[in-house]
């Protein structure tokens, strides 16, 4: 099968890739292509199948259907080690150190093995190797004690090691500041023009179309297509990206009133990720958290429940939050609903009544003892309201649907009288349509008692539909804030993939 | 190797104090019959501490090993009986290391492609092993060849030949664990395997050579329980616990990627001494159980401490933020 091969052969190539988890189909019929000397971007929504693309591609996932082309070799055996022998190198996203090792044996273990210096001669070579790529770390240090922009600077470096033909570099920038990006992109660049093809994974448009060749965009685990970076403008790529047809109907919006007093008040809140965040939220309103997943949304919702350590302060209703424990804004009023509902949100072998009025129990019990027509009683009018289907309150609440464990979640926030803010981590994620209209109306219901609630989702129609006002972050600040009357799916995601605004609006916070 | 030698510290200092004490109390510890008697005791706890830390440093468990041994000492009393002599003992003593490589073979398989958790994993076979040596063996019988006693007890002075080779065994393969190439793969499988996987390292293949290796130095440690014993006994092997508390006192991590084996074999050390100095105290062995219980508490607490004192520092735990999955 040896052809005199093109110009510029492929040094990537997947077709027909398709590849479900449970009931989520990641990616159908997925075809891509990357030339040598080439930086081919792939850009979509968060879930759209990048990552799952790459996993693929990377040999660290089998695809249900499809095959993987490295430099013209067949990928038969799916295993990172074979992909890597083929000439393939990936930068995570979520990195490859071993935080515990040094820098220095992190670097010595990416490197293929017959390329490693002596054992005894690491530390130098380490050096001087971290010094060909301008990165200046101690490389007797502890990876794990680096920051993360060091971290994700050494990762593209570990790729760069195996000398890969292919390089696929999955959202390569989070952590990076302006300047960092700019001196990145003159190594990708420099890295393509000898001839490495590069498949750059960003949710920053303007920065990936700075330095792309080719754009690929994934919706929904379908390609829309791949196109010459110049050929196409940001705001087309954009409604490539969007454009599903609005699927729920949304609870009606009343929003707080100009006058209405603000409920939660945030100044100055920072913490590993995020910060320093100034913001209100008001009686009576829904306030959104957009942008691209890891950049600091979940960490700066947990540090408000007292999950994630902080500084700054935060106040409810006046009061001061003490968010040094989850104990403090619990007894103030605000509630975390987690979006890891098995891991911290539920107790899977629980019953769906025991799952409802595990917070209230005090209330519930008389002499310290818990009576059951009481919690049946207390669960019954809402498990109504909320539209739970089940078979009985006394059923496992892991044999419900994903919709229906959510909703029980849902329940504890009613339940108890005195809270006054609920924080909700991706409230409908693994949520069929159904249900989360239900949960929508019950979490608007709710708010128009006259408390608050801070969303934070990964899906822009949601937030369209149900806030009142909606924030932008971007590498840990606000970058943007969307009022009511502006928000479209189109508007938010525009404001997430507009980052050089971002990248400007960062300057100027942290001047 | 930062902070791997306080395990090392510990253990020798433990051994030092330990063996004073019970010299200036009863002149008869330091004599050259019970040193002699103490590291032979060591042996076997020391062989399969080594196999263990192995184990531990994957990250696994092997709670196998004492039936392993114990189903060794049964196989000796059918393999190398008193008939046999010189060159014809030979295949006796490599069925028994035969009897740790299937057993460690089975463990990897169950762990490795039935995806179990090893301490399920390696209990399952515990039981099995122990059924079978029972079968084999309903009551101690079977006399055991003495020629591999005398061998294997055979020294100069008060050190056993086989003592000094399990000391250079253990300094060998720290050397390999933490001055060489493949010892360093080895620690970063322990320490994070999904990394290393993404790093191209046969994970799998480190996995099933650890617990491999776990099995055979549980047979060898078998056998030497075998000239020990000297009799096909199908309930001797009580190693398990023991030789999880040696590694974890000689430095090992219960979460993977550290350890020392040098530092097991010390503990083993250590903990063999406690046994042997109990009985000049006339103290119940209760009190041995009980001081080796609080000492690995101890010893865990203070090898902790620096990421305790950090913690105490930082204020509070932090929980594990929900990762989007790929």
């Amino acid at each position: 099968m040896s052809s005199p091969g093109p110009v510029s052969p492929d040094v990537l190539a997947v077709r027909g890739l398709s590849k479900a988890f449970g009931a989520v189909q990641a990616l159908r019929d997925v075809s891509v292509d990357c030339r040598a000397g080439e930086i081919h971007a792939l850009v979509g929504e968060n879930g759209s199948g990048k990552s799952t693309l790459l996993g693929i591609a990377s040999g660290f996932l089998a695809p249900d259907e499809g095959t993987v082309e490295i430099a013209g070799a067949r990928l038969a055996r799916h295993s990172p080690a074979a992909a890597r022998r083929l000439g393939l190198g990936i930068a995570y996203q979520d990195y490859s150190h071993v935080l515990d090792l040094s820098v220095a044996e992190n670097v010595y273990l990416s490197v293929p093995a017959d390329e490693r210096p002596p054992y005894g001669q690491m530390q130098s070579w380490a050096e001087e190797t971290l010094a060909t790529f301008d990165l200046d770390l101690a490389v007797t240090a502890a990876t794990g004690s680096l920051s993360l922009a060091q971290r994700q600077l050494l990762e593209v470096v570990k790729a760069l090691l195996t000398r890969p033909k292919a390089l696929l570099l999955d959202e390569p920038t989070t952590a990076l500041g302006p300047e960092a990006v700019e001196k990145f992109h003159a190594l990708v660049l420099e890295q393509a023009q000898a001839g490495v093809g590069i498949v750059y994974v960003s949710h920053r448009l303007p920065e990936v179309l700075a330095v792309a060749d080719r754009v690929t965009v994934l919706r929904d685990g379908v390609s829309q297509g791949t196109f010459p970076a110049s050929s196409v403008s940001e705001s087309g790529i954009v409604a490539l990206m969007i454009g599903r047809p609005l699927e729920v109907a949304f609870p009606d919006r009343h929003g707080p009133g100009a006058d209405t007093e603000a409920l939660l008040a945030v100044a100055g809140l920072r913490g590993e990720r995020f910060g320093p965040i100034d913001l209100t939220v008001k009686k009576g309103e829904i306030l959104g958290i957009a942008g691209a997943e890891g950049n600091g949304q979940v960490q700066f919702l947990r540090a408000l429940a007292g999950i994630e350590r902080s500084s700054g302060s935060a106040s409810c209703d006046g009061e001061r939050l003490d968010t040094r424990s989850p104990l403090g804004p619990l007894r103030a009023g605000v509630v975390l609903l987690s979006g890891d509902r098995r891991g911290e949100a539920l107790f899977p072998v629980l019953s769906v009544r025991a799952n409802a009025t595990v917070q209230v129990l005090g209330r519930l019990a008389r002499l310290g003892v818990v009576g059951r027509r009481r919690e049946r009683s207390a669960i019954g009018e809402l498990t109504g309201r909320l539209r739970v289907r089940m078979g009985s309150a006394e059923q496992p609440i892991s044999s419900l649907s994903g919709g229906n464990q959510q909703k029980v979640s849902l329940m504890r926030p009613f339940l108890r009288g005195d809270v006054k803010v609920i924080l909700a981590e991706e409230p409908t994620q693994g949520v069929d349509v159904g249900a989360r209209f239900d949960i929508y109306d019950a979490l608007r219901a709710k708010v128009d008692e006259g408390i608050a609630a801070v969303v934070k989702s990964s899906d822009p129609i949601e937030l369209a539909g149900l806030c009142d006002r909606v924030i932008v972050m971007s590498r840990g600040a606000i970058v943007e804030e969307i009022p009511g009357e502006e928000l479209s799916e189109r508007r938010i995601v525009e404001a997430i993939v507009g980052s050089r605004r971002s990248v400007i609006a960062a300057e100027t916070r942290q001047a | 190797m930062r902070r791997g030698w306080l395990p090392l510290a510990l253990m020798t200092t433990l051994i030092v104090v330990l063996g004073g004490y019970s010299e200036v109390q009863h002149s008869t510890f330091l004599g050259k019959l019970n040193l002699n008697s103490l590291l032979l005791e060591t042996m076997p706890l020391a062989l399969v501490s080594l196999g263990q830390t192995s184990a531990l440093l994957v990250g696994g468990f092997d709670v196998s090993v004492a039936a392993l041994m114990t189903m060794c000492v049964v196989t000796a009393s059918f393999t190398i009986t008193p008939t046999m002599s010189g060159i014809a003992l030979v295949p006796g003593a490599l069925a028994i290391v035969g009897v740790g490589l299937a057993t460690g073979v089975f463990n990897a398989f169950l762990i490795r492609v039935l995806r179990l958790p090893s301490i399920v994993a390696t209990l399952g076979t515990l039981s099995v092993l122990e059924g079978a040596s029972l079968l084999l063996r309903s009551f101690p019988e079977g006399p055991i060849n003495t020629d591999v006693t005398s061998a294997l007890t055979a020294g100069v002075g008060f050190v056993p030949y086989a003592f000094v080779g399990v000391v250079l065994l253990a300094l060998l393969a720290d050397f390999w664990l933490y001055r060489t190439r493949a010892g360093l793969a080895l620690r970063a499988v322990g320490l994070d395997a999904t990394s290393s996987r993404r790093l191209g390292m046969p994970t799998g293949r480190t996995i099933l050579i650890a617990f491999v290796l776990c099995s055979v130095m549980a047979s060898v440690a078998g056998f030497y329980l075998a000239a020990e014993v000297q009799i096909g006994s199908p309930i001797i092997g009580n190693q398990a616990l023991e030789s999880i508390a040696a590694a974890v006192l000689g430095g090992a991590a219960l979460s993977g990627g550290k350890g020392s084996f040098f530092g097991s074999m010390l503990a083993a050390l250590f903990l063999t001494e406690i046994d042997n100095v109990l009985p000049l105290f006339q103290q119940p062995a209760e009190y041995a159980d009980m001081t080796i219980g609080v000492l690995i508490l101890l010893a865990l607490v203070l090898y902790q401490a620096p990421e305790l004192v950090a913690r105490a520092r930082s204020g509070r735990r932090r929980l594990p933020v929900a990762e989007a999955q790929i």
